[in-house]
């Protein structure tokens, strides 16, 4: 099986975010970066596919050059080479424009299976990867947690809402978004740090790639969430506030 | 020159006739030439077996880090802990003492011993009759009286009393200890009897032959049985890495650690030949005293296994043969192996290399474990929690930010910076801080030492971590580090100086000692029992000053197992993030010795400890005794006006 993984480089989960100056992005200086947390299980599912029925996994990634080293971080823990869409001005591409450059890097791979995460921590579209399976004209699957090889292709679990699953088989090639959660992660080892030293990881210009930067969509602005406390008094003898209290936690909160 | 003036006074022997040893007439040729051949079967005996265990720890990988310089430390080792005995006698001391005994002579009779063969060809240079001769064999004969009380009490011991310890595995004892036990009061009875008879008698001859059989009987046994140590264990602890649990650094890029018999060196495998199997690593063990797999002992004859079967260069696999990874994992790397092994093993290299070479190489599978790591690469600290919750921390508590004007930087650790408990002993030790008007600030990018992942065999995890807060107090220009955790203490001091120059740092309980004079007086109340964290203990010597901080205020009481041998809290080497413990729980039996004692309360020194014991007594129903860190016990001398800060912690 031929796999590959797109994963996104995103900012650390709880850095200390400021908008920049442009108003249209947060300031990237001071800040760390980390693998996109559902594309790391669905490079660990790559992984696992591999492990049991052989073949290759290649991860690939867009963005600047600090990119690389989530890029290493995926040989590491055991992909077998790397493809790097080198661009310094991603953000002056939409998910269409992101999936375009994609599916133009990795056309001729031919590759039997595709994954991303669901979705990024960062803007949160959930879009990207479901428009490259639509670029590449294969059918998708969206909110994956288990993936299994057939005779004819794959069967898959899908979640759906309020504990509701689904199981779909699926020809291949296909491409799927993988749901966070379901597999325990790998830690990467010293071992495989040395060994992702001499794996290939190939960069691509996305000016070479011959996709239009000019986005569909674009962002206007972006603003921090505004914190509000409120505190409420619940009055009336106790039962009635406790009733009072199981309504608000089930109607205001929703979280019985 | 002295002897010389001496042997020509014979005025003073005939003065004071001393008792005289029989020597043998001298020996025809065939005898000396039986003798002759005697010898060499002996020596080749010994050498066959001894040539083998000396080529397979010369093939073993050189260790890259050795240095043999500078050598007073190694002088003295070798004068303390084997001329003076000083470890074997110190723990054992009945024992010890006896073994002493029976070294002390092995000495003395080093010159009886080759005067006897040189007798034996008739180059006999002591003189029984002579001024030295009568004296040298006489102090021989008291040793001799020693050593042969000593081996038949070391018998009685091993074979009567037996103590759990000694046994194997299986349960049962070496008979070839009993035999050299035998040999040896069989050397030193023939020495004896040789006083007891005329010189030139029929009676001194066969004494004479008596004592040279059991000598070259003895001789090869010693390569074939434990008593390799004779040999060995002087080298050993000549030779040692130095330190305490030192993790030798990695040689090159093929090696992660100890994985096949090509990862062994040479220090290890002179040490695992070297063991004596006294099994006072055992003794001492958390692990082994509460139903784990985990025997230090084992570990190393595990490997002795290993080089028996397989040799230095082989390529199998080191766990899974003769040594366990559930074993090797269980470790809580409280050091008491090493620190009472008579010989100089050093066990912690052997065991953090076991788990370096799981970890390392991704073969280590555990559920805790990997989630601890991500959490390591992800968040820089061991809890997983998110960085942000430390900065509310540090707002909530006024905790000024690091700038290079103040004195320390207060290293907060994943326990000070995120756990409740750990939260509330920082709080503490920042009122006397406060107090006392010494000035402090906080880094707001403290990472984790990576002490868990060290000590875990995570050699990636630990290098970044190590490096990135290298860096961050470098750039902050930190000159001294203050830490209410020993376990940060010992990774910043010793473990980071493989990647870079660490600033100064201290252990809070050597602060509040040095400044106990200046905070108010209290009365004494009640009784505390002080429990000696590993990492301070046995890994930095500072055992007084949490106690003279603890005597200020209350009567201190002493745990059977304290000071040097004090009992592991279980959380070491990881294991505090790792998932339930087979047998029972390390930290369960050690409050049920702190609470035997009848303290009233329970001092601690670490934020590890005190998390062990906090879940530990929560499951009693019995009037537990309180538990404070000894910054809290301090604190509480403070005018109530000087602590502003009663916000309890959000839980
Ligand atoms: S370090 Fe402690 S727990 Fe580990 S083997 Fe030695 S005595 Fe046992
Ligand atoms: S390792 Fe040391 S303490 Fe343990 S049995 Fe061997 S000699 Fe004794």
């Amino acid at each position: 099986m031929k796999i590959i993984v797109a994963i996104k480089q995103v900012p650390e989960r709880d850095a200390r975010i400021r908008i920049d100056s442009s108003g249209k992005w947060i300031a990237l200086d001071d800040i760390e970066f980390r693998m996109n947390e559902s594309d790391a299980y669905a490079l660990e599912e790559a992984l696992l596919l591999r492990e049991a029925h052989g073949g290759e996994v290649i991860v690939l990634s867009a963005g600047p050059e600090r990119v690389g080293q989530t890029i290493r971080e995926a040989l590491a823990k055991g992909a077998d080479r790397g493809i790097h869409i080198l661009s310094d001005s991603l953000a002056s591409y939409d998910a269409l424009g992101v999936a375009r450059l994609m599916a133009a890097a990795i056309r001729d791979e031919a590759a039997d299976l595709i994954l991303t995460g669901l979705q990024s921590d960062d803007l949160g579209l959930g879009q990207t990867g479901v428009i490259l399976a639509e670029l590449l004209a294969i059918p998708h699957s969206s909110l994956i947690l288990k993936i299994e090889k057939t005779d004819t292709g794959i069967r898959v679990l899908r979640e759906l809402e309020d504990g509701w699953f689904q199981q779909i088989e699926m020809p291949t090639p296909a491409l799927l978004t993988i749901q966070s959660g379901n597999t325990r992660l790998r830690y990467a080892t010293l071992m495989g740090i040395k060994k992702a030293k001499t794996k290939e990881l190939r960069s691509v210009e996305a000016a070479s790639l011959g996709v239009d930067a000019v986005p569909s969509v674009t962002l206007d602005s972006v603003a921090l969430p505004s914190r509000q406390k409120s505190t409420q008094m619940l009055t009336g003898s106790p039962a009635e506030a406790a009733a009072k209290l199981v309504e608000k936690l089930q109607q205001e909160v929703r979280v019985l | 020159m002295l002897i010389a003036s001496l042997h020509s006074a014979p005025a003073a022997l005939a003065a004071f006739p001393l008792p005289a040893l029989a020597e043998p007439s001298p020996f025809p040729l065939a005898e000396k030439l039986l003798l002759a051949a005697l010898i060499l079967v002996s020596a080749w005996l010994f050498w066959r077996r001894f040539g083998i265990v000396l080529r397979r720890i010369l093939a073993a990988r050189k260790d890259a880090d050795f240095h043999l310089f500078p050598l007073t430390r190694r002088i003295w080792d070798f004068f303390w802990e084997v001329l003076c005995q000083a470890k074997v006698i110190r723990e054992r001391p009945l024992p010890g003492l006896a073994h002493a005994f029976v070294f002390w002579s092995f000495l003395a009779f080093a010159l009886v011993t080759t005067n006897h063969i040189a007798t034996g060809f008739g180059f006999g240079f002591l003189d029984p009759a002579g001024f030295f001769g009568s004296i040298y064999f006489l102090l021989a004969a008291v040793f001799a009286i020693a050593c042969a009380i000593s081996i038949a009490g070391l018998f009685f011991r091993r074979f009567v009393v037996r103590p759990v310890w000694l046994a194997h595995k299986d349960n049962t004892l070496s008979p070839e200890s009993g035999v050299i036990a035998g040999l040896i009061f069989l050397l030193m009875a023939t020495y004896l009897g040789a006083y007891l008879v005329p010189a030139g008698s029929a009676a001194a001859l066969v004494l004479w032959w008596m004592h040279t059989l059991t000598l070259l009987s003895f001789l090869p046994l010693v390569p074939h049985t434990k008593h390799l140590h004779l040999i060995l264990s002087p080298a050993t602890i000549f030779l040692s890495r130095g330190g305490f649990s030192r993790i030798p650094p990695l040689a090159d890029d093929e090696d992660f650690g100890l994985v096949t018999g090509k990862d062994i060196t040479q220090l290890t495998a002179l040490q695992v030949y070297s063991c004596v199997e006294c099994g006072r690593c055992t003794e001492h063990c958390p692990a082994a005293n509460t139903g784990k797999e985990l025997n230090p002992r084992e570990i190393i004859l595990g490997l002795r296994g290993y080089l028996n079967e397989y040799g230095p260069a082989s390529e199998e696999p080191l766990l899974g043969r003769y040594n366990s990874q559930q074993a090797a994992f269980q470790c809580t790397t409280c050091g008491s192996c090493e620190f009472q092994c008579p010989v100089g093993i050093e066990h912690l290299p052997v065991i953090v290399g076991l788990r370096r070479g799981a970890v390392n190489t991704g073969e280590w599978d555990d559920e805790h474990g990997g989630k601890l790591f991500l959490a390591l690469e992800r968040s820089g600290n061991a809890l997983g929690m998110a960085h942000s919750e430390r900065e509310k921390f540090l707002a909530r508590e006024e905790l000024p930010a690091f700038d290079g004007s103040q004195e320390y930087c207060l290293w907060l650790g994943c326990m000070g910076g995120y756990d409740p408990k750990g939260r509330e002993i920082i709080r503490s030790f920042v009122q006397v801080m406060r107090f006392l008007g010494t000035s402090y600030g906080v880094l707001r990018r403290e990472k984790c030492t990576g002490d868990p992942a060290r000590r875990l065999g995570n050699d990636l995890v630990f290098q970044q971590l190590a490096e990135n807060n290298l860096e961050n107090l470098a750039q902050n220009k930190v000159k001294k580090i203050i830490s209410i955790c020993p376990h940060c203490v010992r990774t910043i001091a010793e473990d980071w100086k493989a990647y870079g120059t660490p600033p100064e740092i201290e252990h809070h309980s050597e602060f509040l000692a040095r400044h106990q004079a200046r905070l108010p007086k209290q009365p004494t109340t009640g009784t505390t029992v002080f429990h000696d964290p590993c990492y301070l203990g046995r890994y930095r010597n500072v055992y007084d000053e949490p106690r003279s901080v603890i005597a200020a205020s209350s009567t201190l009481v002493e745990a059977e197992r304290s000071r040097e041998r004090s009992f592991c809290c279980g959380a070491g080497g990881g294991l505090a993030f790792l998932g339930e413990e087979q047998g029972a729980r390390v930290s369960e039996t050690r409050v049920e010795q702190l609470i035997s004692t009848g303290a009233t309360t329970i001092g601690a020194a670490c934020p590890f400890c005190n998390t062990m014991f906090r879940d530990a007594l929560a499951s009693r129903t019995d009037n537990a005794p309180q538990l404070l860190d000894i910054a809290q016990i301090a604190a509480a001398a403070l005018p109530k006006t000087s602590q502003p800060n009663t916000l309890q912690e959000n839980p």
